[in-house]
């Protein structure tokens, strides 16, 4: 039985790969041809607008919001954490308690 | 002691109009199940929160953005430069949209891995195809509306796909750009998708899967239900609804995390009339399907190589839908090799991906 799984998995995988050795793509040809076609990509940067803190003042803030965020996230876990523990305990102890009836 | 009467008599006019004590009832009396696989039940709801966040980001988008040929470029831009934290509203919303994604592929992965999919939950599995096909389409019509470059030419090779199924190819194409290019006409419609067609599909979709499961309740893995002990089951409501609130948390801080130091840029406004830039590449879900349809054959024997690979698509995803009917026998050898396939496909996906990056 692993025999005929073992020559199936060959057999897709084999379907897999016969185009990789293929020449002469349809879609491949059309993106090589645009992408000959198009402009460097120094002259791409010079058009692109990357985003971010616009100063100085902009990015500590930026800094201390995610360092508050990280902080308020543990926190949060730590009550979240006592708040099961203390729901499994009485969850736990209700279980018992219905299986001492 | 008024106040607490004033409470009371609040709750119970509130009950009496809406039932919420019937649900609040339901969920505390849900169980999940517990074992070494419960680890995959928190990607459902963390699905959600994802979709909550894409809505809150959409809504404070569309206040600014204009999706107009002449405006959607600048506006986006606008956004970026301009509006108060705008740049962080754009990049949570575009980052979300790939972790939602991302997790809607692990969610139903690993329903297939774990064989979730069984009588009697098949119609909750085929809910769940049509949400990551929605999802999906949600990130294509996205990608278009920065209206850069990149997201043009990406367009015109992703609606230029459908082109290949014979007879409705033609068609669907068409129906895709609003007409034989893509263009403005193309931009309009891929909003009008994006912000009214896709959410109102999403939602209805959405409801009858999270009906479906609360109906059926959680499945338990194939391996874990073949030891035949009895399991450990923890109510819904809080103990399980508690685990969810962390995985919540650590999600939403990595999320804000990568997109504030991790934020999109924008490339120069599309031209019609230009030559496609250098590097067109779609969103990375859709890599795998790309490098499939760049590296494939032109023709093979006397059949359109583009056309053989949107019909192997095609019938992926009608296989893929109907898996649970296919898989119907999960315990026995076809069911054992659909989960080879299922690893298989990974595999294949992932190799592809970092083919087409490289």
């Amino acid at each position: 039985m692993i025999k005929k799984y073992r020559s199936i998995a060959l057999l897709l995988m084999l379907i897999s790969l016969h185009s990789f050795v293929l020449t002469g793509t349809g879609f491949a040809q059309q993106v090589i041809q645009e992408e000959k076609s198009g402009i460097t990509q120094e002259e791409e940067s010079q058009d692109k607008i990357t985003p971010g803190a616009q100063n100085i003042k902009e990015s500590i803030g930026i800094f201390v919001f995610v360092v508050w965020m990280w902080v308020a996230i543990f926190v949060l876990i730590y009550i979240m954490r006592l708040k099961i523990k203390e729901v499994d305990r009485l969850f736990e102890i209700r279980y018992l308690s219905e299986k001492k009836k | 002691m008024k106040e607490q009467g004033m409470k009371k008599g609040f709750r119970s006019w509130l009950d009496e109009r809406s039932g919420l004590s019937t649900i609040f009832r339901f969920m505390s009396e849900k169980t999940v199940p517990q074992h070494r696989h419960s680890i995959w039940y928190y990607t459902g709801s963390a699905i959600l929160l994802f979709f909550a966040i894409q809505v809150i980001t959409g809504f404070m988008l569309v206040f600014y953005y204009n999706p107009t040929l002449e405006g959607a470029n600048q506006s986006v831009a606008r956004i970026m430069t301009e509006v108060p934290l705008g740049w962080i509203i754009r990049s949570v919303h575009s980052w979300c949209s790939s972790f939602m994604i991302a997790l809607v592929f692990i969610h139903l992965l690993s329903i297939w891995i774990t064989k979730a999919y069984r009588k009697p939950r098949e119609l909750t599995w085929m809910s769940g195809v049509f949400l990551l096909f929605v999802s999906l389409a949600f990130g294509f019509t996205g990608y278009l509306l920065p209206w850069d470059d990149l997201s043009l030419s990406a367009t015109k090779v992703g609606t230029d796909i459908p082109r290949s199924i014979p007879g409705v190819g033609v068609w669907v194409t068409k129906l895709l750009r609003g007409g034989e290019d893509v263009t403005g006409d193309t931009l309009t419609r891929f909003f009008g998708f994006h912000v009214s067609i896709l959410p109102v599909f999403l939602l209805a979709i959405l409801a009858v899967h999270v009906y479906l499961i609360q109906k059926q309740g959680m499945s338990t893995p194939l391996a874990e239900e073949k030891k035949g002990e009895k399991m450990k089951e923890l109510p819904f409501w809080p103990n399980f609804v508690y685990r969810e609130m962390v995985v919540w948390l650590i999600l939403t801080g990595i999320l804000f995390s990568v997109a504030i130091f991790f934020p999109p840029s924008l490339h120069k406004a599309a031209d019609l009339m230009a030559p496609a830039p250098e590097g067109i590449r779609p969103e990375w879900y859709f890599l795998f399907l790309f490098q499939m349809l760049k590296i494939f054959p032109a023709k093979i024997l006397f059949i359109n190589g583009d056309t053989l690979v949107v019909l192997l698509m095609l019938l992926g995803i009608v296989a893929f839908f109907f898996l649970p009917l296919i898989d119907n026998r999960p315990e026995e050898r076809k069911g054992k090799f659909i989960t080879v396939i299922a690893f298989l496909f990974i595999v294949y996906a992932a190799a592809m991906t970092v083919w087409s990056l490289l």
